[in-house]
């Protein structure tokens, strides 16, 4: 029995009370914060900075498959979706797929010793 | 801002199930495909410390946040002691406190619960966020609550099939593809960034996040790197947007 729900306490107790604890605080910090004012631009300016900063860490500091494509395939990846959202007129999708083929070109190509 | 009388009236149920349903549907016609896609990998991790498929779903449904799944799955694994890897669960999480305070005042009205709020705030996570922040402002604010319900519902349910998929599938993914999936959340992050960006403080928080990171790292570890790249990013950013719109207007 406790063998049996061992993986759901851990997972309750260990990944989603310290995740869900910032979402719930926020619910009574951010009360009475109107749309716009200036604390709401100033966080959702640190929301951004903090953001961009997860993407940078994601392809400078790769986990798993993605540690085995090389840098420049990595970084490419990303200004190349930034490059193409512009070239095609603000189209997420063709951005996000132009993104991918550079990274997956890079996987396949560049020699790295993937398990088939 | 809302006239106060169109605010208050509530909305008929079948036209709050119709908000909800374009909610869904707009999050299945591209959005909710990303997240699912970026949590694919999770259902294997969950499968590789011995975990029930049900367990590694239900990570998906409670925890609600790619990298925190990643860091306990991985964190078990590698046999690190459960207190650390709640710590640093913690610390990843943080970022949910700017990005919940930052969402909530778009949705809230005066008829707004707590309960309502809290749940709202469960759904928070990066893809859920940039696109509500993108689409909740141009639609009026009595529509914003069902039609953000119906998104991130569609989002959360797809990405909790998508955990069980991959938990089954563990293993016949490709090398390449399986970079390909890991890539998917820093790419559509920074094009969904990108577009929903509109202010000048946006744009320079953008770039900034990028810029600082690498120092980051260096100089503050990786536990506290984004806490810093986040305050220091955001705050060089609120203040120097702010002087560019004063400066123009």
């Amino acid at each position: 029995m406790s063998d049996l729900l061992m993986p759901y306490v851990l997972m309750i107790v260990v990944a989603f009370l310290p995740t869900e604890m910032w979402r719930s605080l926020a619910v009574y910090l951010s009360r009475g914060l109107n749309e716009g004012s200036q604390f709401i631009v100033w966080i959702r300016a640190v929301a951004t900075a903090l953001l961009t900063g997860v993407v940078a860490k994601l392809m400078l500091a790769p986990t798993g498959e993605l540690a085995l494509v090389p840098l420049w395939g990595r970084a490419g990846s990303i200004l190349i979706a930034f490059a193409a959202f512009f070239i095609l007129k603000r189209n997420v999708i063709g951005a996000v797929l132009a993104g991918e083929a550079v990274l997956i070109a890079a996987a396949y190509f560049s020699g790295a010793h993937f398990n088939f | 801002m809302d006239d106060a009388a169109t605010e208050t009236a509530a909305l008929s149920r079948a036209r709050w199930w119709a908000l909800f349903g374009k909610g869904a549907f707009d999050a299945l016609c591209f959005p909710a495909w990303m997240i699912a896609l970026a949590l694919f990998g999770v259902g294997s991790l969950a499968r590789d410390v011995g975990h029930p498929i049900g367990a590694a779903m239900a990570s998906t449904l409670f925890v609600w946040a790619g990298p925190a799944q990643v860091i306990f799955y991985g964190g078990l694994a590698a046999n690190v002691p459960l207190p650390t890897i709640a710590l640093a669960i913690c610390l990843s999480s943080l970022r949910f406190l700017p990005m919940t305070m930052a969402f909530l005042p778009l949705l809230r009205g005066p008829t707004t619960t707590r309960f309502t709020e809290l749940l709202a705030a469960h759904y928070i996570s990066i893809t859920v966020w940039t696109e509500s922040l993108r689409r909740l402002p141009h639609m009026p604010r009595r529509e914003r609550v069902p039609y953000y319900f119906g998104f991130a519902n569609a989002c959360i349910g797809l990405t909790t099939l998508s955990t069980g998929v991959g938990y089954l599938l563990v293993g016949a993914v490709p090398g390449p593809v399986a970079a390909g999936l890991l890539a998917v959340t820093p790419i559509f992050f920074t094009i969904s960034l990108t577009a929903g960006a509109r202010i000048p403080a946006d744009w320079i928080a953008l770039a900034l996040g990028f810029l600082l990171e690498p120092i980051a790292l260096v100089v503050l570890g990786p536990g506290f790197d984004l806490m810093g790249v986040g305050l220091v990013g955001g705050t060089i950013a609120f203040f120097v947007g702010g002087a560019i719109e004063r400066r123009r207007a």
